[in-house]
């Protein structure tokens, strides 16, 4: 059982990664907060009910995920469940390999992959769906298990390696939207 | 693509997360030294991971870290109610 006396000192550490991990989620700052700031007082208030020495930061991060997709739907309405195509394996890599330097230099489709900036990717994640945004944010943000994962998401361990996999399918083919737009990866 | 290649890609992502059985592993490190090709897309995609972890972690402004504490001082540990972790009816 955790001592509630101990809470702030506890999860300070772990709450510039909560606020990210919102921002992931909510996709704007105010809401972030309010979902942060929500997640935080139930844990506070049920800090009792954490097992000390199990895994904390998993605790918080399932208290963070279960606030925000009760708010979230709510708000919305929008269908919580979106089907993806499937796509095929190494998909960024094939479609840069592909597009000119690829198989020339060993390297052509990583040096590719730095043109992309940070606001690329953080727009990448934050298009796909939220029940495949989830499990790649935990997974490749948080770096999370998938046991960890379908814990933190209440899921079978099946349906997070479908969705993450798929999820990052899905991530790279908004990455490669941006690269034929800008040209990444077509210049030598 | 060979059939190795395409079975190697298929389980791209429990090799590189850690979450592959021991035979299933010791089989890809295998196919991995042996085809350049794959090395490189392997290779590629643990890139792509790292950046995404790099790229989505935010600076949290001091205000913030100062608002919370004092949201979570104020409306502190009153209610002993129930487990934090249980979701609501629509999840």
């Amino acid at each position: 059982m955790a001592d509630q006396a101990t809470f702030e000192s506890d999860v300070e550490e772990f709450i510039p990664q909560l606020y990210s991990a919102a921002l992931r989620m909510t996709r704007n700052p105010a809401d972030a907060e309010d979902v942060l700031q929500e997640a935080l007082l139930k844990a506070y208030r049920g800090y009792h009910t954490f097992k000390a020495g199990t895994n904390l930061k998993a605790w918080l991060y399932r208290i963070l995920t279960n606030t925000f997709i009760n708010k979230y739907r709510q708000k919305s309405r929008r269908p919580a469940e979106v089907e993806l195509g499937e796509l095929e394996d190494l998909y960024l890599f094939k479609r840069l390999g592909d597009s000119g330097t690829g198989g020339a230099s060993r390297s052509a489709e990583e040096e590719a992959l730095d043109q992309f900036v940070d606001l690329d990717i953080k727009a990448a994640v934050e298009a796909l769906p939220e029940n495949f945004r989830l499990p790649v944010l935990l997974a490749d943000v948080e770096g999370f298990s998938y046991k960890e994962i379908a814990e933190i998401m209440d899921v079978p361990i099946g349906t997070v390696m479908s969705r993450l996999h798929r999820g990052r399918k899905q991530l790279q083919r908004a990455l490669w939207q941006v690269a034929e737009e800008r040209g990444i990866g077509t210049s030598s | 693509m060979k059939p190795d290649c395409r079975e190697a890609q298929a389980e791209v992502y429990t090799y590189l997360d850690g979450e592959m059985g021991f035979f299933r592993k010791w089989r890809m490190k295998r196919h991995l030294r042996d085809c350049p090709p794959c090395a490189d897309g392997f290779s590629f995609e643990s890139k792509l991971q790292q950046k995404v972890r790099e790229d989505c972690v935010e600076d949290v402004p001091e205000e913030l870290m100062v608002r919370v504490k004092t949201f979570l001082r104020q409306n502190g540990p009153t209610d002993p109610s129930a487990d934090p972790t249980a979701g609501g009816s629509d999840v």
